[in-house]
């Protein structure tokens, strides 16, 4: 598959009737068409693999998205959906070009229900704003993926995103009651509803994580959450990783189950000191984050058990954070961490590993031991508390055998992952990113049981093609064995 | 509930075994089957065709791997519920999803019945629970989902898809599930009130409450008096909002004032509590009012939580008892002894369910299978129904699996 970047010639792959059409059904003011306007929608938050879609519209209703869609099987055109594009996968590459089906201006919040703890809200809501619409209401939106103040709530039912808080609170399949879909055909299906226990098969369970595979959200139904009543926040200080996952350990096989828990290396507070001064100890080898939440009764004896476990596995300070204020600087430094990566080097790649959580200790004693086998230098950041790992490699992508050299790294670390019984992604998803690893994880009995499931929703393959599932034998997955990862890094 | 005469009951021994009974019956003999566990939930759904052969799961249960520190478990599907319960209590762990009939039902059964009690409210469902599993599809196929950590998005996550299939997909062989540590103790507040119309005010108000109960309980006198031998209190009170609490003891005793205070301005005066044992028979009794017996006809309904109260005033002009997890709007309730023929039957169902759809919810009986057809067990139809038969197709193609269990004709 040949990746295209901007200014090369390219084929149209939209006729002018299908155009006129679609111009149509959302407006000109609704599409864009010219190839500089198409250049911000050829990847996503995984850069390296590019390509453009052949029009970029952005429907307001949910009849529009059907129209569409309906067009492009008529023609046999293949379609893609976005939201605010922050996938660190390609879940929204648009393979084969054909039309992307921008979300974005379908950001609206039809519904808020406190005694029924619902909310309904159109997919390209962004998630932060709609925890900020509850403020003050005593409820919000758990899950708060670290790219909340970008990504949309219909991403997030794609992707099934995580964040920080999962640990206590799960992840977004376990805060939808439902969604408002339009099907490949075009077909527009309501699953689940605004009650729990719908009859019948969880067909909303089942399509959280489906990756624009299976069709296009709508509008989604969301869990509301009560607001905690009291916060203990603490950053444990360790004079080596070994000591701080194996204090992870611990507070887990304590049977605590912290609202959150989260490690930075050296490294990762090296870069955070120097962006944002937050009066990090510079020498440290690596500190915890580490928040309880609950009733004031209950927060001050939790908070005591773990800074008696960080004691004993070795911290060298806990230090507390003793007002809101000091809570939310503490946060604000981890959830800006990858915006601090740019001090460090031009490019980072980053996993999203998983293992169980008692193997922490082992998995970043191996992260190191690779990072020095290939010469790359990773950080790390990442949810501890649920063993969802995030090694940082980082290196200079003009470099040709920096980068052959991180791909090793990468590969090795997942294959660690997958080899100590967890997974190759925790929350970023396999999007196209990591096709190839599927067929490490799963069997081909697997793939081929997940294969029916998609065919049977998505028979023709032009909903989000070539996404996920490995595709036997075709033209098209070359191109995921990476001849190239990595980002360029924020500054 | 009567299944009529069920065939000599295969019970493979190992996964393998299953694989391989289900590859040769689709080669061969090609019955239909159903898989079983603890027989606990057979009334449920359709009826199930008479010569559908029972595939009894319940030689698969052992435990594959429990790495008590990591909070997880891997087991077989047909281990009693009872047994992992005590396993999971020797490391000061649970579920944390009650589980009727702890004795006979199966994990796999529990899991495909898509079954919970009164904490479903604090600790949610199976399908918050159940973090990977294995599965033998109607050719004898094993496929996998999920993992063994808790934090997962490879692939499709076929668990969600099995959780409540009532073994219409594929037989569920094993199971690894996410646990939580037991809390120190356990307590209910409840508040005996004499008027169902008192406790919407409550409820109303336990929506901004400063405490965080893990069960909302709303049952009528006449369910109390089933729960009798688990409740410890005689009285006439017309109703019942029991308020479950867990944590350390100083925690639920600080929630039972605290809620008491909150609930006192709206005109509850009684208040009675009771935690450790004394609460413990209550929660096996609220769990337990959910299992139906064949010779009453009973039904769950799902409703808004806001529409609870209605919904069981007009459950109570009929003359119903009912127990309900009122802030998840799920209601289980009996038709009154006197209802002995299925038009009588139906004139409660068919109005009931009518209130509960137009509370965004639905309504299934259980009922002898001769009345079936007429009170209508899935009853729905709408686009969402038609993705669902387009799944079982695609997975049980030759309609194998629990045929018509579901859906009537598929």
């Amino acid at each position: 598959m040949t990746t295209t970047h901007a200014g090369t010639a390219k084929k149209p792959g939209i006729s002018r009737e299908v155009l006129t059409r679609l111009v149509e059904i959302v407006g000109k003011s609704g599409i864009l068409s010219a190839r500089e306007e198409l250049l911000v929608y050829e990847c996503d938050g995984f850069t390296i693999e590019k390509n453009s879609p052949d029009v970029v519209v952005f429907p307001t209703t949910t009849e529009q998205v059907a129209d569409i869609v309906k067009l492009c099987n008529r023609h046999e055109i293949p379609f893609v959906p976005r939201g605010a594009g922050t996938s660190l996968a390609g879940g929204c590459l648009p393979i084969g070009g054909g039309v992307m089906i921008a979300l974005t201006r379908m950001k609206q919040i039809l519904e808020v229900n406190l005694r029924d703890r619902y909310a309904i809200v159109e997919p390209g809501l962004v998630n932060l704003h709609l925890t900020n619409h509850l403020k003050g209401t005593g409820f919000h939106y758990a899950p708060d993926p670290s790219s909340q103040g970008a990504c949309t709530i219909g991403g997030n039912f794609a992707t099934n995103s995580g964040g920080p808080h999962t640990l206590k609170y799960g992840v977004t399949v376990n805060h939808v009651l439902g969604a408002e879909l339009v099907m490949p055909d075009g077909r527009i299906v309501t699953l689940g509803g605004t009650c729990e226990d719908t009859p019948g098969y969880d067909l909303t369970g089942l399509f959280v994580g489906n990756e624009g595979t299976f069709g296009i959200c709508t509008k989604v139904i969301v869990r509301l959450t009560r607001d905690p009543v009291a916060y203990r926040t603490m950053l444990g200080i360790f004079n080596s990783v070994a000591d701080a996952t194996q204090t992870i350990s611990n507070i887990i096989g304590a049977g605590i189950v912290p609202a959150a828990l989260e490690l930075m290396d050296q490294g990762i507070v090296e870069a955070v000191e120097a962006a944002f001064h937050f009066g990090f100890p510079l020498d440290a080898a690596a500190v915890l984050l580490i928040e309880v939440d609950g009733l004031e009764v209950a927060v001050d004896d939790e908070a005591r058990k773990i800074i008696s476990i960080c004691e004993q596995t070795g911290a060298r300070e806990v230090r507390s954070a003793n007002s809101p204020k000091e809570r939310l600087l503490l946060w604000k430094c981890r959830k800006q961490a990858f915006g601090a990566i740019g001090r460090l080097s031009p490019s980072y790649c980053t996993q999203d590993g998983v293992v169980p959580r008692t193997k922490l200790p082992e998995i970043l004693e191996f992260i190191t031991a690779t990072g020095t086998q290939h010469g790359i230098r990773i950080v790390n950041v990442f949810h501890a508390g649920d063993g969802n790992i995030h090694p940082i490699l980082l290196f200079d992508e003009r470099d040709a055998d920096q980068v052959r050299r991180v791909l090793l790294a990468s590969d090795a670390i997942l294959e660690k992952c997958i080899e100590m019984g967890g997974s190759v992604t925790g929350e970023h998803g396999i999007g196209v990113e990591k096709i190839s690893l599927m067929s490490k994880l799963f069997t081909q009995a697997d793939l081929d049981v997940m294969a029916l499931v998609r065919d049977g929703f998505n028979p023709t393959g032009l909903c989000s093609p070539k996404k996920m599932l490995p595709t036997a034998g075709a033209c098209g997955t070359e191109h995921v064995e990476r001849t190239s990862p990595g980002r360029r890094a924020a500054m | 509930m009567s299944i009529t005469s069920p065939q000599r009951v295969p019970q493979p021994a190992t996964q393998s075994d299953l694989c391989d009974w289900l590859r040769a019956n689709a080669t061969v003999e090609r019955h239909a089957v159903v898989p079983v566990g603890g027989g606990t939930a057979l009334h449920s759904g359709n009826t199930l065709f008479s010569d559908c052969v029972h595939l009894d799961t319940t030689a698969l249960r052992r435990v594959i791997d429990y790495p008590a520190r990591d909070m997880t478990i891997t087991v077989e599907a047909g281990i009693r519920i009872a047994e992992l319960t005590a396993l999971l209590a020797s490391e000061n762990q649970r579920l944390g999803i009650d589980i009727p009939q702890p004795a006979l039902a199966t994990l796999g059964g529990a899991l495909a019945s898509n079954v919970s009690g009164p904490r479903r409210f604090g600790c949610g469902t199976m399908r918050d629970a159940v973090i990977g599993l294995s599965a033998v599809d109607a050719g004898g196929r094993m496929f996998k989902s999920g993992g063994r950590v808790v934090k997962n998005v490879a692939g499709y996550d076929l668990c969600k898809m099995l959780v409540g299939s009532q073994g219409t997909l594929a037989v569920v062989s094993q199971v690894t599930l996410k646990l939580r540590p037991r809390p120190e103790t356990s307590g209910f507040l409840c508040v005996p009130l004499n008027s169902l119309g008192a406790a919407e005010s409550l409820l109303d108000r336990l929506t901004s409450t400063a405490t965080r109960p893990v069960a909302v309980e709303l049952f009528n006198g006449s369910a109390a008096a089933e729960l009798s031998t688990n409740w410890p209190h005689s009285s006439t009170a017309r109703c019942w909002l029991c308020l479950g609490f867990e944590g350390m003891e100083r925690e639920v005793l600080w929630q039972f004032q605290a809620v008491s205070d909150e609930l006192r301005t709206l005109a509850a005066s009684e208040f009675i509590t009771a935690i450790g044992d004394d609460a413990t028979r209550l929660w096996a009794g609220l769990t337990e009012f959910q299992v139906v017996s064949p010779q009453i006809p009973a039904f769950k309904a799902t409703v808004r939580p806001s529409r609870v109260v209605a919904f069981l005033e007009q459950a109570e002009r009929l003359g119903c008892s009912f127990a309900s997890h009122a802030a998840n709007g799920i209601v289980f309730g009996r038709l009154p002894n006197s209802t002995k023929t299925v038009d009588a039957a139906a004139a409660m169902i068919h109005p009931l369910r009518a209130c509960a759809v137009a509370a965004g919810g639905s309504l299934t009986p259980f009922c002898d299978d001769a009345w079936k057809m007429s009170l209508g067990v899935f009853a729905r139809s709408s686009p969402d129904v038609e993705l669902m038969r387009t799944l079982k197709k695609q997975l049980d193609p030759a309609g194998l699996l629990s045929p018509g269990r579901i859906f009537g004709d598929i």
